[in-house]
């Protein structure tokens, strides 16, 4: 694939490289400032997730093509210790930041399609995109 | 809360030199890595429940600040520039749980809607089902009424006055779950049929002062009309009111309605803090008043009545009569 970058994330040190990556390609394809802000927002709580939970992982940005459409792709994969309930870990409420909205939720409304697949023991994969307006 | 607030002084400062320092820094060419922390301190800030106004006029001193700093007009320019910069990147979390409110904001509206839905149906079965069991009973006496010797002819008269008055009851009370009045011609008609029943019930007169034409958003009009009728339950269950007042009135671009009694009152503050039994019913019509965005206030003393006032504010937009309601 054409244009794709890979950061690892070890450290909060890596989480500013993963957003500083995401605010690049999402320049490159023309997203406005204030969504460019939002895809950042996005990265830093994947990576947050990554550091917090797994310890390491990796986050992949990528631009796609859609219906006559572009956008960007990002995929944050852990091999940590998964989610055991999925649905309660998209509830709001359920992270422990405790704020409402943050965390994987707040990932989810940020980014226009959202996946999710965790396995317990073996890790865990959020692939989201955001289309471009 | 004094005590609260001066608990907080210490790590507020830190926030706020914090980000004075990230934003200087954020302007010097500090690039992502400043950014990151404004996003962190937007974080923390919404962790710490630090108000937009709070942060707004954080960040208005800070750029002030840096332009006062500033060499020339191009660094003055540029801090500006930076300066949003940083604090959309600070403001993105609050994005965030503004979009969670909104979603569950959202999902409260659909919950509400399915439990009206709920004593819509309930109301129904009450009044139909019930009412056509009550009519096979009659039908069952009748048959057997002719079978009987005239002694006893005047026990199933009384057997049928009781039977009408079940199924009066009944009637009434189907019509006061969900009274189709409240959505043929609105809250103030269905609270007047509501305290007629309940004043004719409990024996209790409920004075009715409405001055309010045009309709409301249908949403509202039951929100107010399962306030008034949670009100007037208390003041007859709880408080063994002996007279009940009811008023309405538009009052500064909103609507002022208030539910009076002289029963034996409470203590506000208690009632709501503990664990109350009738604390509950408080807190249920506390956020039915802030979910139409209205405010509810309570003033009780033991020995001298509750008075609950409501107020709302109205947009034009809700006080419009010719509105097509579902």
């Amino acid at each position: 694939m054409v244009g794709e970058i890979r950061v690892a994330i070890n450290s909060d040190q890596d989480i500013v490289s993963a957003r500083q990556k995401g605010r690049v390609v999402a320049n490159e394809l023309g997203f406005s400032s204030g969504d460019a802000t939002l895809i950042a927002t996005a990265i830093s709580e994947l990576a947050r997730n990554i550091v917090s939970y797994a310890r390491k992982g990796l986050i992949t940005i990528k631009k796609v093509n859609g219906h006559n459409r572009e956008g960007i792709a990002v995929i944050a994969a852990d091999e940590g210790p998964g989610i055991p309930d999925i649905r309660q870990a998209l509830r709001d409420g359920f992270s422990t930041s405790g704020s409402l909205g943050l965390g994987l939720p707040g990932v989810r409304r940020l980014m226009d399609e959202f996946e999710i697949t965790s396995q317990l023991g073996k890790g865990t994969t959020v692939a989201v995109k955001k289309w471009r307006q | 809360m004094k005590t609260a607030v001066r608990g907080k002084t210490s790590p507020q400062t830190n926030f706020e030199d914090e980000y004075r320092s990230s934003l200087r820094e954020y302007a010097a060419g500090g690039g992502e890595l400043a950014l990151g922390r404004a996003y962190e301190l937007g974080r923390r800030a919404l962790n710490e429940q630090k108000s937009l106004i709070e942060m707004a006029s954080l960040h208005h001193q800070a750029v002030l600040a840096l332009i006062r700093d500033a060499e020339s007009d191009k660094q003055r320019e540029e801090s500006i520039r930076a300066g949003s910069e940083f604090l959309a990147e600070c403001l993105s979390p609050y994005e965030m749980a503004h979009r969670g409110f909104q979603d569950a904001v959202k999902a409260l509206r659909q919950l509400n809607e399915t439990l009206e839905e709920e004593i819509k149906r309930i109301a129904y079965a009450v009044h139909d089902e019930a009412g056509q069991l009550l009519v096979a009973v009659h039908l069952a006496l009748a048959e057997m009424a002719l079978e009987l010797p005239e002694a006893q002819q005047g026990q199933v008269t009384r057997i049928r006055e009781l039977l009408n008055e079940v199924e009066k009851h009944l009637r009434r009370y189907s019509h006061e779950l969900r009274p189709t009045i409240l959505d043929d011609l609105g809250w103030v008609p269905a609270i007047q049929f509501l305290a007629d029943g309940v004043s004719k019930r409990a024996n209790i007169p409920i004075r009715i002062d409405a001055i309010f034409s045009g309709r409301l958003a249908g949403p509202i009009e039951t929100a107010l009309y399962r306030i008034v009728q949670e009100a007037l339950n208390n003041a007859v269950k709880h408080a063994a009111a002996k007279n009940i007042w009811v008023r309405a009135r538009k009052e500064h671009h909103g609507l002022c309605c208030s539910i009076r009694d002289d029963g034996v009152g409470f203590d506000p503050h208690q009632v709501q803090t503990a664990s109350h039994r009738n604390g509950l019913g408080l807190v249920a019509m506390q956020e039915r008043v802030s979910a139409i965005g209205g405010t509810l206030q309570i003033e009780s003393r033991p020995g001298h009545g509750t008075e609950l006032s409501i107020r709302l504010p109205l947009e034009d937009s809700h006080a419009n009569s010719n509105r097509t309601r579902r």
